[in-house]
């Protein structure tokens, strides 16, 4: 690992290096909040932010995507398929460590069972993340208790620690080398420039002060299906689906045919949608096996910290804390978690019947 | 790039009206190209999602069996928007089909068994599909007894007549018919399909029970099966879930940590009682 050293002002620099083969995606100050969007102005690049409201989770797995488009010809039908470019180049400029993760999760799960998602697989192949180092990770944040830290960088290209006036740049993939080849007025960088770094490296993680604890949720969760504490825990619950929206790692999408009624054509779309509503799993019958909020709360729970470690061996979670964030009624995972690790262990296979 | 939710185009061959209330039709569907036909290889008890463009797509049981060879058959009630598009278009319209999707009946597992079939209401087109590739001439001696008892609230109801009629006259299979009530002219038996169960009291000695219908026949029927000695092990079925994508991908059938639409939708009832009952 050779590290390097990015004077602050020259990031539009980066920008004009980069940006001939590959559209740069980075964090915006909007009137709402940061947003990742693609840049067109260098001067818009923010990278002095805590994190994005929405998690840019969009970039892979868009909000709505066309699936295919369909021309209606009498009782004939034409489908005109892939509708848009997917085959462009996407550097992801100041992607924090836990979003940079999340995609790892989303990856293991569309390419889990015998199907595999291609739109998604295609535009994850397509990009590059340089990401940024979490110098200050807010109150909400958990990171380290989901195996990530705000310092991890195995799931980024090219990793930027903010030293002040400077990033610390540090190459981690081959794509990563082949990206700083583009820079090679990076200047070089000092042990002092290291050793700060690791300064905050430590920082940051001693800000976290939160931990959830793990270790028994996944079985738990699994034994404890019927549980009164479901009661409670989703008591408060509006069934916003907020927790879902904002979460980097929910992936649960509808399929919807937009229809051009007039023109005699539309397409398939596919759009994030939530678990958290009861249209989610409506019967045509009028049949709902999730009939109130609190089955509908206990899927997310279970689906991130039962189902995903018992099918794929990891947590569907990047702790950043989002969903805390943006939650109208103040609900807390880390609290909910709390409860369930506190649910009295039972000896019999309980909740299967 | 291959696009897992493009469906292939076929073209309605024909329509069947399957009941008196005229809500319950089986189409034929023929591939438009005949690639897609080839690589459409099915087992009974898979589905398939069909698309009418501009309304929508929905799951569907396949029919029809693998060794009626050249069509797909989907038997489908008038019940939501895509249903009803569907009940409305003519012989010769464009109906899109993504699968062969879900798991199946396990027909190798069931090779030198005998096959228990319980059936109700409209619930009864991948029995079709199974019933039809058991006694099919090149399978049929792979399997030993087959009973199927298939059980309606009226004799308006009954799906697939004609070929009930045909198995009927077979002497290698059992087909037990009953009704909820009794009604001029019905020459079956009479009664819900749980005593019917009972009463025809098949051999659980070496066999596999499918059991298919509405959860309260499959509720009432169980305990029958169980009292002659059937397992969890050896009694099979199939959930209902919405879905959408039916890859598992959208994320909305799941009934524990499993898939209905990917690692299902035929489950034994061990396995179901391994599952949350969120179904």
């Amino acid at each position: 690992m050779n590290e390097k050293i990015l004077l602050k002002e020259k990031i539009s620099d980066v920008f004009d290096a980069l940006k001939g083969e590959n559209d740069i995606i980075a964090p915006v100050k909007t009137d709402w909040g940061i947003e990742f969007r693609q840049i067109e102005n260098p001067e818009d690049i923010a990278l002095d932010y805590l994190n994005s409201k929405v998690p840019p989770k969009a970039i892979w797995l868009p909000k709505v995507e066309t699936l295919y488009e369909y021309e209606i010809d009498g009782k004939d039908v034409k489908i005109k398929t892939p509708p848009e470019k997917l085959g462009k180049k996407v550097i992801v400029l100041g992607i924090r460590p836990c979003d940079a993760h999340s995609i790892k999760i989303l990856d293991t799960f569309f390419k889990q069972g015998s199907f595999e998602d291609d739109l998604f697989q295609k535009r994850k192949e397509n990009l590059s993340f340089i990401g940024l180092g979490c110098n200050s990770p807010r109150e909400t944040c958990f990171c380290t208790s989901v195996a990530g830290s705000p310092f991890n960088k195995q799931d980024v290209d090219v990793f930027l620690t903010d030293l002040g006036e400077k990033y610390l740049v540090e190459t981690i993939s081959d794509n990563g080398e082949a990206l700083i080849q583009q820079l090679p007025w990076l200047e070089d960088s000092s042990e002092a420039d290291i050793e700060l770094a690791k300064e905050q490296e430590r920082l940051a993680e001693d800000s976290i002060k939160t931990q959830v604890n793990l270790e028994n949720t996944s079985k738990l969760l699994d034994n404890n299906f019927y549980n009164a504490v479901w009661d409670e825990i989703s008591a408060t619950c509006l069934g916003c689906g907020s927790c879902s929206f904002f979460c980097p790692t929910c992936h649960c999408f509808d399929v919807i045919d937009e229809n051009d009624y007039a023109n005699h054509r539309g397409r398939r779309i596919r759009v994030w949608d939530t678990c958290q509503s009861p249209l989610f799993t409506l019967q045509t019958s009028g049949y709902n096996p999730r009939t109130s909020q609190k089955e509908r709360c206990r899927q997310r729970l279970e689906h991130k910290f039962c189902y995903y470690p018992e099918n794929y061996g990891i947590v569907g979670c990047v702790g950043c804390g989002r969903c805390i964030a943006y939650c109208p009624v103040n609900n807390d995972v880390r609290d909910i978690i709390a409860k369930v690790n506190n649910i009295e262990p039972r000896t019999e296979e309980a909740g299967k019947t | 790039m291959t696009n897992l939710y493009v469906p292939k185009l076929t073209t309605i061959k024909s329509i069947v009206t399957e009941n008196g209330a005229n809500d319950i039709k089986t189409f034929e569907l023929v591939f438009k190209d005949d690639n897609d036909l080839n690589e459409f290889k099915y087992i009974p008890g898979q589905f398939a999602e069909l698309t009418i463009f501009g309304k929508g797509e929905c799951p569907i049981g396949i029919a029809s069996s693998p060794t009626e060879s050249g069509s797909l058959k989907f038997t489908v009630k008038k019940m939501g928007t895509v249903t009803a598009a569907l009940h409305n278009l003519d012989v010769g319209s464009t109906v899109g089909i993504r699968g062969p999707l879900g798991n199946s009946w396990p027909v190798e597992a069931m090779k030198e068994k005998n096959i228990v079939i319980v059936g109700g209401g409209f619930a009864f087109s991948t029995l079709r599909s199974l019933i039809e590739y058991l006694i099919a001439d090149e399978y049929r001696s792979y399997y030993k007894d087959i009973t199927v008892i298939y059980g309606n609230r009226s004799k308006s109801e009954v799906l697939y007549k004609s070929d009930l009629e045909r198995w009927q006259q077979r002497n290698d299979i059992n087909v037990v018919l009953t009704l909820d009530r009794a009604e001029d002219g019905w020459n079956g038996k009479v009664g819900f399909v749980a005593p019917i169960v009972k009463e025809v009291a098949p051999s659980s000695e070496n066999a596999i029970a499918v059991i298919c219908g509405p959860p309260i026949m499959i509720k009432t029927s169980i305990p029958e099966l169980e009292a002659l000695q059937f397992t969890d092990e050896q009694i099979l079925s199939s959930l209902e879930m919405r879905m959408k994508c039916g890859v598992g991908k959208c994320g909305r059938c799941n009934v524990g940590n499993k898939f209905v639409c990917a690692d299902g939708p035929i489950f034994s009832r061990a396995e179901l009682k391994q599952m949350p009952g969120e179904y």
